[in-house]
């Protein structure tokens, strides 16, 4: 008995550097392992809990998987999210332009900002939800709805970011201008928005993140379309794990696409937060 | 000093969790004496009939709350999870893939929808071909009424859109956004009342499938046969009182004191609405049974609700026959 363990033993003393190697290696990217292990076992606990079962419209991570790549393949979320992401960007697009807008000239003028500002701090805190239902009193059912609905969860975020962005602009650069004898113009093009441009483009990302909420609350609420009918058609016909999976989809969606503008946000205007 | 105001509000909030547990244990016992049932959408003149039926079933010692929620699936769901007794829909598709037993065992009424088209641009159901229509949502009664047509008129529609709700489509159809679609019977008086001979109803027969049924979960059936009876024996008895007098639910309404804060508009609305209903034979007299569950198979396997060959699925997976069974025997079959 004792002779396997010995060539256990020797097996394992023979190659110490490349296990040493390996640990190093392992040990560098330690943070993404944690994650991947928080993930993991995120999938653990909820494959448990699919197997209790904690309720009888609970699917299993193993029967979600199996329906999320099963959508994947047959091309369901591709024709979704193309419907889906129609109202997102059109209403994205125009957030950012008015919003970026308004706040660069809610920062510079007190006036602007007193006029305003109380109607986007009233709007970030009222319950959207709540406001949907009325937008298709007026607006109807279809696109301008939608549209309507991710603009208003979208823009107040994107407002409030570019006009306290502008109006925090560092007073000594502004200063530094004034004394090379800068015009507006120049104060405004050369230092003030590029000084402001991080959390300019901070708050496009929150805004996009509130984009989401929105979009899929007027698919949910308006009309069922892209990933709001893949969702409400797979409960009301029961099934669970399709149901499951077109709300994950979308929770990944908006994950990447918002990790990928921290990247870009990180790499392009905040070299200085990369390094530390 | 914030240290000891966190533990305080920690213990205040223990203290506050194990009272609402033992809240929850007290009220458990109360909860069970009650018949809870689940309402997939808002009271209205719709379901005066029934609430009339459950006034009549309380009258006769079967304790009956009411609970409204917001759709059917929410509804099916609580019956599901036993947080509810009875639900009210017709929850096919959760009875097949729902590893619960989850029965039907009693039909409420079958699907009463009229396809209406804007006469300047069609008349009959050929004039459909090739056309958009609207119905309420995909896999859904209404969409699988206008397929059903589509296949028996040999016609194929361009595109389904989806608009939920019959109101809605109604006012689609009134404000010209929408040429052809199907609505429900008080979209139709709509449609005749603001603007007659703008809009023709085609004509729509064979179909009786399933709209509203009263559902439960067999556990629930058999443990509560008695107040299951009175129930089934109740809306029956009500329904052929309906059936024969249509006026009665205004009176029950006021008897009862049903939707007191009903707006007179829609007071107004309640006789014709169920003299309608009544001319058009829409209450089951004899709650459905065998034969209502056999039409449903043809019906919700071509809507999609329901999966495999009509002719493949068995009654017994999907209603209680025995509650009816013993009511009819009670009241005597129409």
């Amino acid at each position: 008995m004792s002779f396997p363990v010995q060539a256990n033993g020797s097996s394992r003393a023979v190659p110490t550097s490349e296990a040493s190697f390996f640990w190093r290696k392992l040990s560098e990217h330690r943070t993404a392992l944690w994650r991947l292990a928080s993930i993991g076992l995120f999938f653990l606990v909820w494959e448990i809990a699919g197997r209790i079962p904690i309720s009888f419209a609970f699917p299993t991570f193993l029967e979600t998987l199996r329906a999320f790549v099963t959508m994947t393949l047959d091309g369901s979320f591709v024709a979704a999210y193309a419907e889906t992401l129609q109202p997102l960007v059109i209403g994205i697009a125009i957030s950012a332009v008015i919003g970026i807008g308004l706040g660069i000239v809610m920062g510079l003028s007190r006036f602007a900002e007193w006029l305003v500002a109380p109607v986007f701090i009233v709007l970030q805190a009222a319950p959207m939800a709540a406001l949907i239902p009325l937008i298709t009193f007026v607006y109807g059912i279809g696109l301008l709805s939608k549209t309507l609905a991710v603009i208003m969860l979208a823009l107040p975020v994107i407002v409030l970011n570019g006009y306290k962005a502008v109006r925090n602009a560092n007073p000594s650069l502004v200063a530094m201008c004034y004394s090379f004898q800068g015009n507006l113009w120049q104060r405004i093009t050369k230092i003030i928005i590029p000084d402001a441009s991080p959390v300019i483009f901070a708050g496009l990302r929150l805004g996009l993140a509130a984009g989401f909420i929105g979009v899929i609350l007027a698919e949910l609420l308006i009309t069922p379309t892209g990933i709001g009918d893949l969702i409400t058609y797979h409960r009301s016909v029961a099934n669970y794990a399709e149901m499951y999976a077109a709300v994950v989809s979308i929770i990944l969606v908006s994950t990447l696409t918002l990790a990928a503008l921290e990247a870009f946000e990180l790499r392009v205007l905040r070299p200085e937060k990369r390094k530390s | 000093m914030l240290k000891e105001l966190t533990k305080k509000l920690c213990g205040l909030s223990g203290l506050a969790v194990a009272a609402g547990i033992g809240l929850a244990l007290v009220a458990v016992p109360q909860a069970e004496a009650k018949v809870r049932v689940a309402y997939g959408d808002i009271a209205s003149v719709e379901n005066l009939h029934l609430l009339a039926a459950f006034e009549l079933a309380k009258q006769r010692g079967v304790d009956i709350e009411m609970t409204y929620l917001k759709s059917e699936d929410i509804a099916a769901q609580a019956v599901v999870s036993g947080q509810a007794d009875i639900g009210v829909g017709g929850p096919y598709a959760l009875m097949q893939k729902v590893k619960v037993p989850v029965r039907i065992f009693l039909q409420l009424s079958t699907l009463r929808f009229y396809p209406a088209v804007n006469a300047e641009f069609y008349k009959t159901w050929k004039d459909l071909n090739g056309q958009e229509i609207a119905v309420h949502s995909r896999g859904s009664g209404t969409e699988a009424i206008m397929k059903l047509m589509e296949e028996k008129q040999g016609i194929k529609f361009s595109k389904i859109s989806y608009i939920p709700g019959s109101e809605v489509r109604t006012g689609a159809l009134l404000q010209g956004n929408v040429k052809a679609t199907i609505v429900d019977s008080a979209g139709r008086r709509l449609l005749q009342e603001k603007a007659p001979g703008k809009f023709i109803i085609l004509p729509l027969d064979g179909i009786n499938a399933t709209d509203e049924a009263l559902f439960a979960r067999q556990d629930f059936l058999d443990k509560n046969p008695g107040d299951v009876d009175v129930i089934v024996e109740s809306v029956i008895t009500t329904w052929r009182e309906v059936t024969k007098n249509p006026a009665i639910v205004a009176e029950w309404r006021t008897k009862y004191k049903l939707l007191p804060d009903l707006p007179a508009d829609q007071v107004a609305e309640i006789t014709p609405y169920f003299t309608e209903l009544a001319k058009g034979k829409a209450f089951p007299l004899n709650g459905g049974g065998e034969a209502a569950a056999k039409d449903d198979f043809a019906f919700y396997t071509l809507s999609g609700q329901l999966q495999g060959e009509p002719a493949s699925l068995k009654v017994e997976d999907f209603w209680a026959l025995e509650p009816l069974n013993r009511a009819l025997g009670k009241v005597g079959t129409n």
